[in-house]
């Protein structure tokens, strides 16, 4: 007679919710707080470093051919001394064929994940990270969450790491799904990737129909700062526009979509006219 | 109390440090510590610090995986300690030391063996055939 409801007996479990505290604070307390939430909150959105691929490790310190055929396996020696940083440590493999090489970055990844653990990462990295399976996190939505796993899982400068972060930024440009990333540490690396290969023209129009205008003029900057060669950056060095100017003169150089910037420019100054009209 | 203590310390006649491989495990998995102890202790007994570990069997990568403190065991070496024929062989290896002559004599037996077991079968089987 109890039934059996699938749903409500496997129901994800919320952890224990806290009453909210209440505080009686002055004005000058409310302005401190306010202060070092706004300063907690720019420590966690800081950007994580964005690094070129790093170089295959191919360097052989010994070479015995005699030992060949003692051994089936071959030997991995981690050096454990404590107090010596992760890039330097010395992790060297005895092949069976008598060599004595470096490790690898992937061997080395795993044995300083075996002997110093860190948290959140595993020894082998889970199998979401395939490409078969990261375009199922992206149909849910959730590119921050697989971008916060990457993070932890992999070295900034390893290909695994780059190679998620460009298809999330990939995904998120083709979708227009900027307003994912808005608010977290990994907006600032799509920037850097889009303006990279010119893809800016989506999000300045995101931008415009959210009327981020100084958004927008900090993006064209950017873009400006990147290639002071191109024509719009002379035309605004030269006119010192700002604003709208600017936006005008970088749609019409420099982007693809000029149309949709444009109807996206005049929407937003009617809003902005008929917001300061009222 | 502190005689109490005193009595409890174990004191050895002569003896001195060794660096050696601790067994440890279950059955049928062993596991090897480098240790460094009192070479009248027990071997798997009390010993004065871990170095490192040896795991014989091999992974789902092939590989053996050995973690090796170098930096007490330098310390350990210039107090004087001394090393068990197979942890000399595993320094071998890794690239610590020099290569040991065991490994290499070993080596070539292997392989004298590996060509006796070669020929004479060639050479046996050849024999009967020409007696016939």
């Amino acid at each position: 007679m109890t039934g059996l409801n699938l749903q409500k007996v496997f129901r994800p479990v919320k952890t224990e919710l806290k009453p909210p505290k209440y505080k009686l604070m002055t004005e000058a307390q409310l302005e401190e707080a306010t202060r070092k939430a706004t300063e907690e909150a720019k420590e966690k959105l800081r950007m994580p470093p964005v690094l070129d691929e790093r170089e295959p490790i191919d360097d052989i310190l010994a070479e015995d051919k005699f030992l060949e055929g003692t051994e089936t396996t071959k030997y991995v020696f981690t050096d454990l001394t404590y107090s010596i940083p992760h890039r330097e440590r010395f992790i060297v493999v005895r092949e069976p064929s008598g060599v004595l090489r470096k490790a690898s970055w992937e061997e080395r990844d795993r044995m300083i994940q075996i002997f110093f653990p860190k948290e959140g990462r595993r020894v082998i990295p889970p199998v979401i990270f395939k490409d078969e399976h990261l375009v199922t996190v992206f149909q849910q939505d959730r590119h921050e969450d697989i971008l916060n796993m990457c993070i932890a899982q992999f070295e900034p400068d390893s290909p695994d790491y780059i190679r998620v972060h460009h298809r999330t930024y990939d995904d998120i440009e083709k979708h227009a799904k900027y307003d994912l990333l808005r608010s977290t540490r990994h907006f600032g690396g799509m920037v850097w990737y889009l303006v990279n290969r010119k893809k800016t023209d989506g999000l300045l129009i995101d931008m415009l129909h959210r009327d981020l205008l100084d958004d927008a003029t900090s993006l064209i900057t950017l873009y400006h700062m990147l290639y002071p060669e191109c024509q719009s950056a002379k035309e605004a060095k030269e006119g010192k526009l700002q604003g709208v100017g600017l936006i005008k003169v970088f749609v019409k150089t420099e982007s693809q979509k000029e149309g949709y910037i444009q109807l996206a420019l005049q929407a937003y100054q009617e809003a902005m006219a008929t917001s300061t009209a009222l | 109390m502190v005689q109490l203590a005193s009595r409890l310390l174990k004191s050895y006649r002569g003896g001195h440090v060794v660096i050696r491989f601790a067994l440890g495990g279950c059955t049928n998995r062993p596991f090897f510590r480098i240790v460094a102890a009192h070479s009248k202790r027990a071997r798997d007994g009390k010993y004065l610090e871990q170095l490192g570990c040896l795991d014989p069997l091999p992974n789902a990568h092939g590989e053996k995986v050995a973690g090796l403190n170098l930096e007490r065991l330098r310390h350990w070496l210039g107090c004087g300690a001394q090393l068990s024929r197979p942890a000399e062989k595993l320094l071998g290896l890794a690239g610590f030391l020099p290569l040991h002559p065991m490994t290499v004599t070993g080596a070539e037996r292997l392989r004298r063996r590996a060509q006796g077991a070669a020929a004479p079968p060639t050479g046996s089987s050849g024999g009967p055939d020409e007696a016939s």
